[in-house]
C-alpha cells in the first residue's frame, strides 16, 4: 500500500510540475506575444474617410462634387439562406451569384456588414426599409459618391475615381491608400489625387468576437480625418457646357480653349465622352465592354491623345520657319498656284483647283494655298521644318497638368532613315509636310499652345487646369502661371503670322470669312487632316480679340470635311459665348455669327 | 446516524468549498457581460446548484457507510439504466443525447453512472478472492467497467467513457496490479495513436522492445503485448475513419492549433492567447477581454481555467492548482488509512476522477492535451457534474470518519 500511494503522490506531483511548466511558457515567456495577440483580436480599426476635395470652375460653379448616398450591405451570419438574396435581387436588380461574388469581395467576418452595392437609389432604400422582414441580414449605411455635376465630355479633364484594386495596391504608398479605398484613376482626379483626397483618420473600437461594437478602444487614440483640398479650375462652365452641345451633331472630335495670356485652359472637351458617374464606384464588367469597345473610343481624351495630322493649320510654322531663315521676306513670291504643282514625276495638287495665282506670304496663309507652301517647304527642308516644329513644342508633351498626355511625333531625316531606310525615301515628303500632312502627328492640345504663343508675343505658357487650391486649413494657393518656352519667331515674323492669321478671317480670299463680324476682331487658321480611314477631319484654330487675344480655340471634328465649313463655325460659336460674356450679351448677339452646320 | 462534527475532514471539505466557490466567481466573471440575459444569471444557478450539491453532501455523510457498501451493484445497475435510457429519450444537443430534460434542469446520467461503476468496482475488488493478475478478475472488472463506458460511447461522448476507463484502470492499480502490467494494457492506446504515421509508429515499436527485453516480464507475457501493439498499430486507418468528423477534427487540431485558426483549433489558440495574456498578475476579476468580449468559447463550462488564467494571472493558477494538489495528496492520505478495502478503493477511485478531469481540462486549456469537453471538478458550470464532484466529496469524508471500521 505504501508503494502504491508514493507512486501515485508522485504522479500527481509530475502532473503538477508539468502544469506549472505550461502556465510558466504561457504567462512569462510568452506573455508580451500574446498579450499582443489579445489587444489585436478585440482591436477594429476603421478608416475615417474625409469628404473629397470639391472642383469648381472659374466662376465657382461646381463641377465635381460629393453626393450622399446609400450603401447596401449584407451580413452574412444574420443572412436566411434562400430568401434575403432571392428576396434582394428583385429589389435591386442583381442577381445572387452577383450579391454572392460582392459578399466574398467584400467580407472581413461574418458579423460585419459586407457592402453589395454602392449608391443605391432612394426609392429602392424606402422599399427595403419598408419590408424589412423579408430581408433579415440586410443593412445599409450612408455613404458619400463622387458626383459630375459638368456636361459629358468634361470627363476629359476630371477624370474618375473608382476602388484601388488589388494589382495597384501594391505601386502606392501603403500609408495613403489600403485596398478598396477610393483613388482617381485618370484626369484631374488622378493628377492632384493626393491633395484632393485628404489624409483618412483611423477609429479604433473594441469589439466583441462577433464583430459587435461594444465601445471606442481605450489603448489608442483617435485620429482624425483631414479633409481635401478644394481645386478650383480655369475652366469657365459656360464655355465647356458650349463645347459639349456643338458636338451633339457630330460623331468625334475635341475641343480646348486656352487664355494665351497664361496657358489656363477655358474649356476642354473630348467627344464623344461618357458619364463619369457610373465610372465612380464599382464597374461592372458589362459596363466596362460596352465602353472600351466602343468603336468611337469614348475613353480616349482626344485633346491629348488623339493624334492628328495638323493640316493647314501647321502652314503658320512652315512661313514663320521661311521668313526666320530669310527663304523669303514679307514680299517674296513664289512661281504661281495653278491648282497644283509639278514635283518630278509627281503632280502636288492645290486644295483649289482653281488655283491662287501669285502670292506673299499673308496672303498664301489667307487663301492656305499649299502650292506657295509647297516650295518654300522645298527650300527649307525637311529637317529646317523639323527643327521649328519642335521649337513650338510639337512632338513632345506640353506638360498640362493632367496624366498620360502623348508626345505627337515630330519626323526628321533620322526619322525617316529608320522608317523607310536610307535613300530609301525622296524629298517629296518635305512638300507633304510643308502642308501638315504626312507623317506628321500632333494632338490638339499641342495646336492650341503654339497658337497661344502666336497670340502672346511668343511666349508660351504652360497649359494648365488648375487654378488655385483652397487647402482644408481655409488657405488659398493661387497657381502662378508658368512660363513654358518662347517661339522661335522674331517680333516681325510674329506680326507677319497674326496678319496671316487676320486674313483668314477677314481678307476676301480668307478661307474662314464667315466668321467675320463688326464687334470684335478674329483670326485664325483652317486645316484639313487627310485622314486615310475616311474622311477628312476638319481642324479650325481661333485667336480672338485680334488686337490684345484673350482666347485660343482649337477644335477638331473628326470626319467633317473641311475645316472652313465645320470646325471654324464651331469655334466661332465658342469665341462668341466667351466675347458675350465679354462685352455683355445684347451687343455680341447682334453680330452676325453662322450658327453651326452639320 | 449521529455524527460527531469535529471528527469530520474539514480541511477537505473546504478546499472543496473554496474551489466552488472561485468557480461562482469565474462563472460571473465569465457570463457577466454576455448579451443572454439566461447566461448572465448562470453564476447565481451555480451558486443555487451548490447549496444542492451541500444537501447531497449532508444527506450521503449521514447514511451509515455500510450502507453504500451493500447497495453498490444497485446503484450501478440504475446508473446503467439511466445511460440506456437516455440514449432512447435524451434530449439532443449538438449532435449528442447526454441529458434529460427535466424541465429547467437537465441531469446528465454519465455522472449518475460514473458513481454506480465507481461503487460496484470497489465492492468487487473489496471482495473477490480472486488473485490480482487472474484473468477472470480482470475480465470481470473490465466488463463491470465497459457496459457504462460503451453506452457513453455512445452518445457519444469520448471524453466521459474515457472516465469510465480511467476509474477501472485507477483501481486494478490501487487493488494490487503491477504497474508493468498497467503499462502494457495501456500501450496498445500508445501504438493506436503513434500508427498515424509511420516513422513514429516505427521508432514506438522499437522502443517497446528494448523495454520489454530490459524488463524481462516474462516471454508469453511479452509476445502477447506487442502482437497487441502491433494489431492496434495496424487498425488505426480503420479506426480513424470510424471517428465522427469533430473527433478527427480535435486530434488534428491538438496536433497542429494553427491548422485551421478560425475552425476547430479557435478554442485552443483563444484559450492560449486568454491564459498568456493574463500574464503573472491578471487583468483583474471582471476584466478579461478574451472572456468579456467572447473570444474564449464555452468559457463557464470547458475553458473556465482560461477565465482564470486571464484574470488572475499565474498566481490565480497556482493557488487552484496547488489546493488541488492538497486535496489529491489528503484524499490518497485517506485511502491509505482507511481500513475497508472498500472504503480504501471507493476513494482511490474517487480522487482518480477528479484528478483525471483535472488533468485532461487544464491540459487542454494550457495546450498540452486535446480538445476533449470534460470540465474542471468544482470549478466549471453545470449542476450535475457539482452534484457528482461533492458526492465523490461526501463519500470520501464518509469514508474516512469511518476509518477505523473494516
Amino acid at each position: 500500500m505504501g508503494d502504491r500511494y508514493r507512486l501515485a503522490l508522485c504522479v500527481v506531483a509530475v502532473v503538477v510540475l508539468f502544469m506549472f511548466g505550461g502556465l510558466i511558457k504561457l504567462q512569462i515567456v510568452q506573455h508580451d506575444e500574446l498579450s499582443a495577440l489579445s489587444e489585436s483580436n478585440r482591436l477594429r480599426v476603421v478608416p475615417i474617410v474625409p469628404p473629397r476635395g470639391i472642383m469648381y470652375d472659374r466662376e465657382g460653379r461646381q463641377i465635381v462634387n460629393n453626393r450622399p448616398s446609400y450603401t447596401l450591405s449584407v451580413v452574412p451570419a444574420e443572412e436566411v439562406k434562400g430568401k434575403t438574396l432571392a428576396n434582394l435581387s428583385t429589389v435591386i436588380g442583381l442577381d445572387t451569384t452577383q450579391i454572392r461574388r460582392n459578399v466574398r469581395r467584400t467580407m472581413i467576418t461574418q458579423y460585419q456588414p459586407a457592402p453589395i452595392m454602392r449608391d443605391v437609389p432612394f426609392d429602392k432604400i424606402a422599399v427595403l426599409e419598408e419590408r424589412s422582414g423579408d430581408f433579415p441580414g440586410i443593412s445599409y449605411q450612408m455613404d458619400r459618391v463622387r458626383q459630375y455635376v459638368a456636361p459629358p465630355g468634361s470627363e476629359a479633364f476630371s477624370g474618375y475615381v473608382g476602388e484601388l484594386s488589388a494589382d495597384e495596391v501594391e505601386r502606392v504608398d501603403p500609408d495613403l491608400y489600403r485596398l478598396g479605398s477610393m483613388i482617381g484613376k485618370k484626369g484631374l482626379e488622378k493628377q492632384y489625387d493626393q491633395l484632393l483626397r485628404g489624409k483618412e483618420g483611423t477609429a479604433y473600437f473594441e469589439v466583441f468576437s462577433s464583430g459587435q461594437v461594444l465601445g471606442p478602444y481605450a489603448g489608442k487614440q483617435r485620429v482624425e480625418a483631414v479633409a481635401g483640398a478644394d481645386l478650383t479650375l480655369s475652366i469657365d462652365l459656360d464655355l465647356q457646357q458650349l463645347a459639349t452641345q456643338v458636338f451633339d451633331s457630330f460623331c468625334c472630335g475635341a475641343i480646348v480653349a486656352m487664355d494665351p495670356r497664361t496657358g489656363e485652359v477655358l474649356a476642354l472637351t473630348s467627344y464623344p465622352g461618357f458619364d463619369a458617374n457610373v465610372f465612380s464606384g464599382v464597374v461592372s464588367e458589362s459596363l466596362w465592354n460596352a465602353v472600351s469597345t466602343n468603336p468611337a473610343h469614348p475613353l480616349l481624351n482626344r485633346d491629348l491623345n488623339g493624334l492628328y495630322p495638323p493640316g493647314s493649320t501647321f502652314k503658320l510654322i512652315t512661313v514663320g520657319a521661311g521668313l526666320e531663315e530669310r527663304a523669303i521676306d514679307i514680299n517674296s513670291t513664289f512661281r504661281p498656284c495653278y491648282g497644283g504643282y509639278q514635283f518630278g514625276t509627281r503632280f502636288f495638287r492645290c486644295w483649289d483647283k482653281g488655283g491662287h495665282g501669285i502670292l506673299t506670304a499673308t496672303h498664301a496663309l489667307e487663301a492656305s494655298c499649299d502650292v506657295y507652301m509647297y516650295q518654300l517647304g522645298l527650300k527649307i527642308g525637311i529637317d529646317g521644318l523639323s527643327k521649328y516644329m519642335g521649337a513650338c513644342g510639337f512632338g513632345k508633351p506640353t506638360g498640362i497638368d493632367l496624366p498620360g498626355e502623348a508626345a505627337g511625333l515630330n519626323p526628321n531625316t533620322e526619322w525617316y532613315n529608320s522608317r523607310y531606310g536610307k535613300n530609301r525615301w525622296t524629298n517629296a515628303l518635305t512638300l507633304n509636310n510643308a502642308i501638315g500632312q504626312g507623317e506628321i502627328l500632333t494632338t490638339p492640345i499641342q495646336l492650341a499652345q503654339f497658337y497661344c504663343g502666336l497670340a502672346n508675343h511668343g511666349l508660351v505658357y504652360r497649359p494648365h487646369l488648375v487654378k488655385s487650391i483652397r487647402y482644408p486649413n481655409g488657405k488659398s494657393a493661387p497657381v502662378t502661371p508658368e512660363l513654358s518656352f518662347k517661339l522661335p519667331f522674331s517680333e516681325s515674323t510674329l506680326a507677319t503670322l497674326n496678319e496671316g492669321l487676320r486674313l483668314v478671317v477677314e481678307g476676301n480670299q480668307g478661307t474662314a470669312r464667315r466668321l467675320k463680324n463688326d464687334l470684335y476682331s478674329i483670326g485664325g487658321k483652317t486645316g484639313t487632316a487627310q485622314n486615310p480611314h475616311g474622311n477628312d477631319h476638319s481642324w479650325f484654330v481661333g485667336v480672338a480679340p485680334l488686337e490684345n487675344p484673350e482666347i485660343v480655340c482649337c477644335a477638331i471634328v473628326e470626319n467633317a470635311g473641311h475645316g472652313s465649313e465645320v470646325a471654324a463655325p464651331v469655334v466661332g460659336q465658342i469665341i462668341k459665348k466667351y466675347m458675350e460674356k465679354k462685352l455683355g450679351l445684347n451687343k455680341v448677339a447682334q453680330a452676325t455669327i453662322p450658327e453651326v452646320q452639320p | 446516524m449521529i455524527l460527531n462534527y469535529r471528527n469530520l475532514d474539514w480541511k477537505l471539505i473546504g478546499v472543496a468549498f473554496a474551489l466552488s466557490v472561485i468557480g461562482i466567481l469565474l462563472i460571473m466573471s465569465a457570463t457577466h457581460f454576455s448579451s443572454s440575459s439566461f447566461e448572465r444569471y448562470y453564476y447565481q444557478r451555480q451558486a443555487l446548484w451548490l447549496c444542492v450539491a451541500m444537501f447531497v453532501f449532508a444527506v450521503i455523510v449521514h447514511l451509515p457507510f455500510r450502507f453504500l457498501d451493500l447497495l453498490a451493484y444497485l446503484f450501478y445497475a440504475v446508473g446503467v439504466i439511466l445511460l440506456a435510457l437516455v440514449l432512447v429519450i435524451g434530449h439532443t444537443r449538438l449532435g449528442a443525447s447526454r441529458w434529460f430534460d427535466l424541465g429547467p434542469i437537465s441531469l446528465s446520467p454519465s455522472d449518475v453512472g460514473k458513481i454506480g461503476l465507481l461503487l460496484a468496482l470497489a465492492r468487487f475488488f473489496a471482495y473477490t478472492r480472486l488473485p490480482v493478475t487472474s484473468k477472470r478478475r480482470l475480465a470481470l472488472s473490465a466488463l463491470l467497467m465497459l457496459v457504462p463506458a460503451l453506452l457513453v460511447l455512445k452518445q457519444p461522448d469520448l471524453g466521459t467513457s474515457l472516465v469510465f476507463f480511467v476509474v477501472l484502470f485507477a483501481l486494478w492499480f490501487w487493488s494490487g496490479l503491477s504497474p508493468l502490467y498497467l503499462l502494457l494494457i495501456v500501450t496498445p492506446i500508445a501504438s493506436l495513436v503513434t500508427a498515424s504515421h509511420w516513422l513514429s509508429w516505427a521508432i514506438y515499436l522499437v522502443a517497446l522492445l528494448v523495454f520489454l527485453t530490459l524488463l524481462k516480464p516474462g516471454m508469453l507475457f511479452s509476445v502477447v503485448a506487442f502482437t497487441s501493439n502491433l494489431g492496434f498499430g495496424m487498425i488505426t486507418p480503420f479506426m480513424w475513419n470510424r471517428l465522427a468528423d469533430y473527433q478527427k477534427s480535435r486530434i488534428i487540431t491538438f496536433l497542429d492549433p494553427g491548422h485551421d485558426p478560425r475552425g476547430a483549433g479557435y478554442q485552443i489558440i483563444q484559450s492560449k492567447i486568454a491564459i498568456g495574456s493574463g500574464g503573472l498578475w491578471g487583468k483583474g476579476f471582471l476584466s478579461g477581454s478574451q472572456a468579456k468580449l467572447d473570444f474564449l468559447p464555452e468559457r463557464h463550462t470547458d475553458f473556465i481555467f482560461s477565465v482564470l488564467g486571464e484574470e488572475f494571472g499565474l498566481l490565480g493558477c497556482l493557488i487552484v492548482i496547488v489546493l488541488f494538489g492538497y486535496l489529491f495528496f489528503r484524499c490518497l492520505k485517506i485511502a491509505v488509512r482507511c481500513r475497508s478495502r472498500f472504503a480504501s478503493y471507493l476513494i482511490a477511485g474517487a480522487t482518480a476522477i477528479i484528478f483525471f478531469q483535472f488533468v485532461v481540462n487544464i491540459g487542454m486549456a494550457i495546450g498540452i492535451m486535446p480538445v476533449t469537453g470534460l470540465p474542471l471538478p468544482f470549478l466549471s458550470y453545470g449542476g450535475t457534474a457539482l452534484v457528482l464532484f461533492w458526492t465523490l466529496i461526501a463519500l470520501i469524508v464518509s469514508a474516512d470518519y469511518n476509518w477505523q471500521e473494516y
